[in-house]
């Protein structure tokens, strides 16, 4: 701690600190963050139960968001103030002497890996232990047994969303584009850290603000451009033009909920699950598939918007030069997070798309 | 963060981001190998050989990430840090145990060594 801690002045609860006088011990905005997180997930499981969508609860939820922006906004008046001149150390043992927020931030991302881990195992679990829905019907015993489109009859198999995704160049492409937006933003996040944390003297401060802006936005239009796809890919799909010279026709690539893959899909017929002698079309059963991909790939989702909302405010703090040698850590700190979720996504992608 | 690194004398954020883009190309282009007419014959019906290449190329992926955006490869406090984060890879591997031993088949298709009881 290089400022000197004043028990004369007490910080505001609510924001902007005099960062001089020690750190916000008594700050607000953990707590209505934690409450407004509360009311969000309680109302949105609420509005969501037994498959019915209950408006009723909307108003709540659109509360509960509220609150959370509430508390976002404390947070970000207390810390846009922040200049370095308060980062306080570890001093028990195996963290001493090393930041307390580097760490904190790591014990966070252990846990979020935790998060992910019971995801993958979840999906492991199924995938193995429910047979495939490709080689059921590669088996063709499904056609005595009457689960067609005629009789109505859905068998239980389990059907990965790459089933769809790797059939085709088009339908891997939001992915794989997904894929080069996280690792170019690592990179960019990356950069803004070495430009903010380059000494005084060494770099212009004025193309210091420049570049940490610069790099930072880059990384939220990553980031933009992620979730973008992943709309795409879910529900919107999108149209490939004629390019004579090319071989590619026109047509249209549907997006997974349009192909019938759902989270509720009971009634699932794949484009290509039509046996040649019969013409019988394959029923079946995917819940426990679409599930498992839409609740982790959802997951990964929600913590790239988390993220968004981080980018939004570092830009701003850095459009009006907030970043400095001195608290150019911050940028570190939230680099770490952004690199997790990269390195989530680099397990995400080849076994719930590729694979 | 750590002084300015160089990789081949080149930049090292800069190495590990074309080393990233490249093994996503390879890992892309495997799959892409399925959708190939030439590869129809191949009698790998579960795409082990995919799965193989995912795996080999994913790891690798996983740890410039780590090593070297995350700076867990040559800071001053890489070595706590590290540990910390291997620290759920204890609760990985349970998990990943658990789901073998919860494998319908856990009980009949594993040896005799690994089943559960065996020591009792």
């Amino acid at each position: 701690m290089s400022g000197q801690h004043d028990d004369h002045h007490h910080p505001s609860a609510w924001g902007p600190h005099h960062w001089d006088h020690g750190a916000p011990h008594n700050s607000w905005a953990p707590l209505i963050m934690s409450v407004g997180f509360g009311i969000f997930l309680f109302m949105l499981a609420s509005a969501f139960s037994n498959d019915v969508v209950d408006a009723s609860h909307i108003p709540m939820v659109m509360v509960g968001l509220l609150v959370v922006l509430f508390g976002l906004i404390i947070w970000w008046r207390q810390d846009l103030s922040f200049d370095g001149t308060y980062e306080p150390m570890a001093t028990g043992t195996p963290f001493k002497n090393i930041q307390i927020r580097k760490v904190g931030m790591w014990v966070f991302l252990m846990s979020e890996m935790m998060v992910f881990t019971s995801l993958f195992s979840t999906y492991i679990r199924y995938r193995t232990g429910i047979e495939n829905c490709q080689t059921v019907f590669e088996r063709g015993d499904w056609v005595e047994q009457g689960y067609t489109l005629e009789t109505g009859e859905a068998l239980i198999c389990f059907e990965p969303a790459s089933h769809l995704i790797a059939s085709s160049w088009w339908h891997i492409a939001p992915g794989a584009i997904n894929t080069f937006a996280l690792i170019v933003s690592s990179f960019t996040i990356v950069q803004a850290l070495r430009y903010a944390s380059k000494p005084v003297g060494e770099i212009d401060e004025g193309r210091r603000r420049k570049l940490v802006t610069r790099y930072l936005a880059s990384t939220w239009l990553l980031a933009v451009i992620f979730l973008t796809l992943k709309m795409i890919e879910w529900f919107i799909g999108f149209y490939v033009p004629e390019i004579s010279f090319l071989g590619i026709h026109e047509h249209d690539i549907k997006s997974l909920v349009a192909e019938g893959y759902t989270i509720n899909a009971d009634h699932y017929h794949h484009h290509n699950w039509v046996d040649e002698e019969t013409g019988a079309t394959m029923l079946a059963d995917v819940t426990v598939g679409a599930s498992t991909f839409y609740v982790t790939t959802g997951t990964h989702g929600v913590h790239v918007f988390g993220g968004i909302v981080g980018l939004t405010y570092m830009t701003l703090k850095a459009w009006k030069g907030g970043y400095t040698p001195e608290n150019a850590v911050s940028i570190e700190y939230f680099g770490l997070y952004w690199h997790f979720v990269d390195l989530v996504w680099v397990i995400v992608f080849p076994f719930f798309y590729l694979y | 963060m750590g002084q300015h690194k160089t990789i081949m004398g080149k930049d090292l954020y800069w190495m590990n981001f074309f080393g990233l883009m490249i093994l996503t190309l390879i890992e892309v282009a495997a799959v892409g190998l399925d959708l190939s007419p030439e590869t129809t014959g191949l009698s790998y019906t579960e795409k082990e050989l995919t799965l193989f290449i995912l795996v080999g190329i994913g790891l690798p992926k996983f740890i410039m990430i780590a090593a070297i955006f995350m700076h867990l490869w040559g800071d001053e406090d890489s070595k706590i840090l590290t540990l910390t984060a291997l620290f759920p890879a204890f609760f990985i591997i349970v998990m990943i145990l658990f789901i073998g031993l919860t494998h319908p088949e856990a009980t009949t298709g594993l040896p005799e060594w690994c089943r559960p009881g065996f020591y009792s």
